[in-house]
């Protein structure tokens, strides 16, 4: 069960890096803006607003399927986190005060 | 954009501004393309009866029907961002009071002319056809595509009309039941383009950039004294607009 939440919270949290952040967030002004003005200029050259229709809601399709599944190229740049310590060895060289005394 | 659902409202998000720019964008391009509407309107016949507004009502009013003839050249009216045109021919007359008591205006008769991209809808005009032309034999089992009418006349484009002695759509009457005998009466056609996306225009008489403004479209008359018993009935038949070709029940 645990397994299956813990599949389900990957799809959904779609986690990317930082710099993949940005390059989608890029990727979204770019593609939309382009697809928008081909559709323009394409349907003012033939005339027919039916073709803007389309390419305009082809691109933004072509862009959902860019920027929103998590790809491995927004993920090129994992955050470096320092490595995980337990134990006893977690609190060495670590002093913890609290109303004055001193915590062990 | 840290997460799918994030990603998936920030793209909707600029999509929708998107289309908004483009919408914006292909509105205002209506402008570059130049417009030269042109239009002959001529009063063929009008007659004034006494009639009731319906059938079980105890006042009895004045009507008149008018009769027409439009010979029209609309078609640059319709760019790639229009959608459909209503035509409308009104009937106006002034009051008895000019300085305080604005004209009064009446609609004859109005159609809807689609253009050739728009999608079929059941009220959308029907051009006649002239008598001369061969009818189309009807199928054995009635089953089959229907014939459909063009809104323009054969060979021609969205925006041409050519009508002879039309009958109208609606007969009018003025808001005190009398209108024999009104004098300075004006028939006018007015139009309305309804676009795809951006602003409902109607009827423009002055020039503005490439759109020049309608040349003709207007006839002046006078309403005649009341006629007795000797109109026929079928002399104030009106025309049926889109909405009778549904079949029934409508």
């Amino acid at each position: 069960m645990d397994q299956l939440i813990e599949q389900a919270r990957t799809i959904y949290e779609g986690e990317i890096d930082f710099a993949g952040q940005r390059l989608s967030e890029f990727l979204t002004h770019a593609l939309l803006t382009i697809s928008g003005v081909i559709a323009f200029l394409a349907g003012f050259a033939t005339q027919d607003i039916y073709q803007t229709l389309y390419i305009g809601l082809g691109g933004t399709a072509l862009t959902f399927l860019v920027v929103v599944p998590p790809w491995p190229f927004y993920n090129q740049h994992p955050q470096p986190w320092l490595p995980v310590r337990t134990g006893r060895s977690a609190l060495d060289g670590v002093s913890i005060e609290v109303d004055g005394k001193k915590l062990s | 954009m840290h997460n799918t659902l994030t990603r998936v409202q920030n793209v909707f998000g600029f999509f929708t501004s998107v289309a908004f720019a483009v919408a914006a964008a292909i509105a205002m391009s209506v402008l570059l393309s130049p417009q030269t509407p042109s239009a002959s309107l001529e009063l063929r016949n009008v007659q004034v009866v006494k009639g009731r507004p319906h059938y079980y009502s105890t006042k009895r009013e004045e009507y008149a029907h008018v009769k027409f003839d439009l010979d029209a050249d609309l078609t640059s009216l319709f760019s790639w961002n229009t959608k459909q045109l209503f035509l409308y021919i009104t009937a106006s007359y002034p009051s008895s009071d000019p300085t305080i008591i604005p004209p009064s205006e009446a609609v004859i008769w109005d159609a809807i002319i689609p253009s050739d991209y728009a999608p079929l809808h059941p009220n959308t005009y029907i051009h006649p056809t002239s008598k001369t032309a061969p009818k189309p034999k009807k199928s054995a089992k009635g089953k089959g595509k229907k014939e459909v009418g063009k809104p323009y006349p054969a060979g021609a484009s969205p925006g041409i009309v050519r009508l002879d002695n039309q009958k109208p759509k609606y007969q009018i009457t003025d808001v005190s039941g009398k209108i024999a005998e009104r004098e300075n009466a004006t028939l006018t056609l007015h139009w309305n383009v309804q676009p795809w996306v951006g602003a409902l225009v109607w009827t423009n008489t002055k020039t503005v950039g490439r759109w020049q403004g309608l040349q003709g479209g207007e006839a002046k008359f006078a309403f005649p004294p009341l006629k007795g018993t000797e109109v026929k009935k079928d002399d104030l038949k009106t025309e049926t607009g889109g909405e009778r070709n549904r079949g029934s029940p409508a």
